[in-house]
């Protein structure tokens, strides 16, 4: 019993993070019409400026308010010069620069910080794990999901609550509609991208102490955050206690039917 | 030049053959210019001439390596046999995912595929027996060509294979002029142009889409096997998503406005990727660069650049790029039925938005 426990447990801290990633694809698919495939690179940045505050001696809190609001400035200028400049272009000319600039980042990011992996401490006050009974977690962990899920409430406030959120909900709806009724939805767009990184990059902070840094985490990243954007991450971590080689695989292909038969997300209307 | 005759592209695509052992010192790199080339061709049967865009085809690319390798590791088949195999195979895969993505169209179509891709990536890792898992296939032999076990002609040198590869490749490139031109072609166009209309005329769309995805499939898979039986391994990373990426960047980058747009752009990046990575170890940051540049400024890739240079050296207007994608759309061939006929004129019209 305690055995799957811990396995759920792992499974929502874990997920905790794919579920940031996946926020911050899914409102920039949903808005703005584009497959991000440079998405993981934002979480590839905010894992690596956390690595570099905590070598400069600055602590792991500072580095987790400062990194996203950086990272998110860096994709707000990234889509006012270059991004916005292909949304009236086919799908494959959004393939193609986002995968140019998730390259360009990939490799700027090992110019700077060389090709191998490094650790990244974990904050003194979270270090060590707790104990109930026999059930042991490590505290970092429950930090993180219980860090998201305040994050996750105050995303869904954003989204619901403000005129931001009506913009961009409005917005996935139809695009000219919102414009017509006289919001730049230009502005729009580029602060929802830049809000989209900055959750990525909140997601690589939070995980830079859990998995390390390395140069092609962003990529193995992306692959997972585009499934949940359709599936959502229950059916990995239920899987992997069922059938664990197959867990991968049939998260893709419970993707696949997922695509098929509710193209808009499992709570999408439509 | 939009509207180059397919005799044009042809002795293109010949002379491209003929001129690569006279500039390029390794037969290796020559040969593999050609096998992407084949990959790149079958992309933009969908992509130039379907309108779909398939994140996917490096599933056929790897499963085209995976069937060579087995075939010749395992039953000692002659090479055209696992070359026709793998041709099927890939032909086969590519309905079986044809089937379920052109029920999805945009980006949903894209992310469908995509998700076969890595599922396909996924079940060659786990299938190790077959696959050969991480390590991929090893020592595949490279046996001479012959008819009933006799062998008539040895692959075992570079060139000798480069030959072999391109006798292949202007056959390949000569029977897709030939589809391209066809009714069946230019229905495909018709399609891409405009899906409601062609439907409505009483096409039935998605058998062609899936005609389509099927010969794609074949030809990427015809690639693959021919880059397995080069290198003597089928890796796990033939069936990765990079390869798809791959072979859509080298589709993009060259142009998809006709046939020998893909031959260049294989070239390009085959070549760019050679010359680069030994100057710099970090050039991909550069292909980044050539791809934003080239997504913000060359939409009609490096064939539309050349067509714009030159019309403007012969003092002619360029041409408007967002109407020259595919516009080759000439006199439709006066054997055509004169139904086909009406149809295929309305694809000449760009695809209004949406019904």
């Amino acid at each position: 019993m305690n055995v799957y426990l811990l396995q759920v447990v792992n499974g929502i801290g874990i997920g905790m993070l794919y579920f940031l990633l996946a926020v911050g694809l899914s409102i920039i698919f949903g808005l703005l019409r584009f497959v991000n495939f440079s998405h993981g690179a934002f979480y590839l940045l905010g894992a690596y400026f956390c690595f570099q505050a905590v070598q400069w001696g600055l602590s792991f809190w500072l580095a987790l308010l400062i990194v996203p609001l950086v990272v998110g400035a860096c994709a707000w200028i990234i889509e006012k010069l270059v991004l916005r400049h292909v949304y009236a272009q086919p799908h494959e000319f959004h393939i193609l620069i986002t995968v140019g600039l998730a390259l360009v980042v990939q490799e700027a990011v090992i110019l700077v910080w060389g090709p191998l992996g490094d650790n990244v401490a974990t904050p003194a006050a979270l270090a060590g794990v707790v104990m109930w009974g026999d059930f042991i977690y490590p505290k970092y962990r429950l930090f993180v999901i219980g860090f998201t899920s305040v994050f996750a409430v105050v995303l869904w406030w954003i989204l619901e609550g403000t005129r931001l959120g009506s913009a961009v909900r409005a917005g996935s709806e139809s695009t000219e509609m919102v414009s017509l009724l006289g919001i730049n939805v230009f502005r729009v767009f580029s602060l929802v991208f830049a809000l989209g990184a900055a959750t990525a990059a909140l997601a690589g902070v939070l995980a830079a102490p859990i998995r390390g840094v390395e140069p092609f985490m962003g990529i193995e990243a992306l692959g997972i955050a585009f499934v949940i954007v359709v599936v959502g991450g229950i059916v990995q971590s239920v899987m992997s206690t069922l059938w664990p080689e197959g867990a991968r695989l049939m998260i893709y292909v419970a993707m696949a039917a997922v695509l098929l038969l509710r193209p808009h997300g499992l709570l999408g209307r439509g | 030049m939009t509207r180059l005759g397919s005799h044009v592209q042809l002795l293109l695509a010949v002379a491209t053959v003929l001129i690569l052992p006279l500039v390029m010192h390794s037969g290796s790199l020559a040969s593999e210019v050609l096998i992407y080339a084949l990959a790149v061709l079958g992309c933009n049967l969908l992509l130039g001439y379907t309108g779909l865009l398939s994140f996917g085809q490096g599933i056929f690319f790897g499963l085209g390596s995976y069937a060579l390798g087995i075939a010749l590791t395992r039953f000692d088949l002659p090479v055209l046999a696992t070359l026709v195999l793998a041709v099927v195979v890939g032909a086969v895969a590519a309905m079986f995912v044809g089937w379920f993505a052109i029920r999805q169209r945009g980006t949903y179509f894209v992310m469908l595929t995509l998700a076969f891709s890595q599922m396909f990536y996924f079940l060659a890792y786990s299938l190790s027996d077959i696959t050969g898992g991480d390590n991929g296939l090893l020592d595949i032999p490279r046996p001479a060509l012959g008819l009933t076990g006799r062998p008539l002609l040895e692959l075992s040198s570079p060139w000798q294979f480069y030959g072999f590869v391109a006798v292949c490749f202007v056959l390949v490139f000569w029977a897709l002029l030939r589809l391209t031109n066809s009714v069946f072609g230019r229905t495909l166009l018709a399609i891409r142009d405009n899906e409601a209309r062609a439907a409505a005329v009483g096409y039935d769309v998605k058998l062609f889409k899936l005609a389509a995805f099927a010969i794609s499939g074949g030809v990427t898979a015809l690639a693959g096997a021919f880059l397995a039986l080069m290198t003597g391994i089928a890796p796990l990373s033939s069936i990765e998503y990079h390869t798809s990426e791959m072979i859509l960047v080298m589709t993009v980058i060259g142009g998809t406005g006709n046939l020998f747009a893909s031959v260049l752009g294989a070239a390009f990046y085959v070549l760019f990727a050679d010359w680069l990575s030994t100057l710099w170890p970090r050039w991909l940051m550069l292909l980044g660069f050539l791809l934003i540049a080239v997504s913000l400024f060359m939409h009609r890739g490096i064939w539309g650049l050349g067509e714009t240079i030159w019309l403007r050296l012969r003092g002619r207007p360029p041409i408007d790029p967002d109407d020259g994608s595919v516009a080759t759309l000439g006199p439709v061939a006066p054997a055509a039925a004169t139904g086909t006929t009406a149809n295929t004129a309305t694809a000449t019209t760009r695809s209004e938005k949406r019904p």
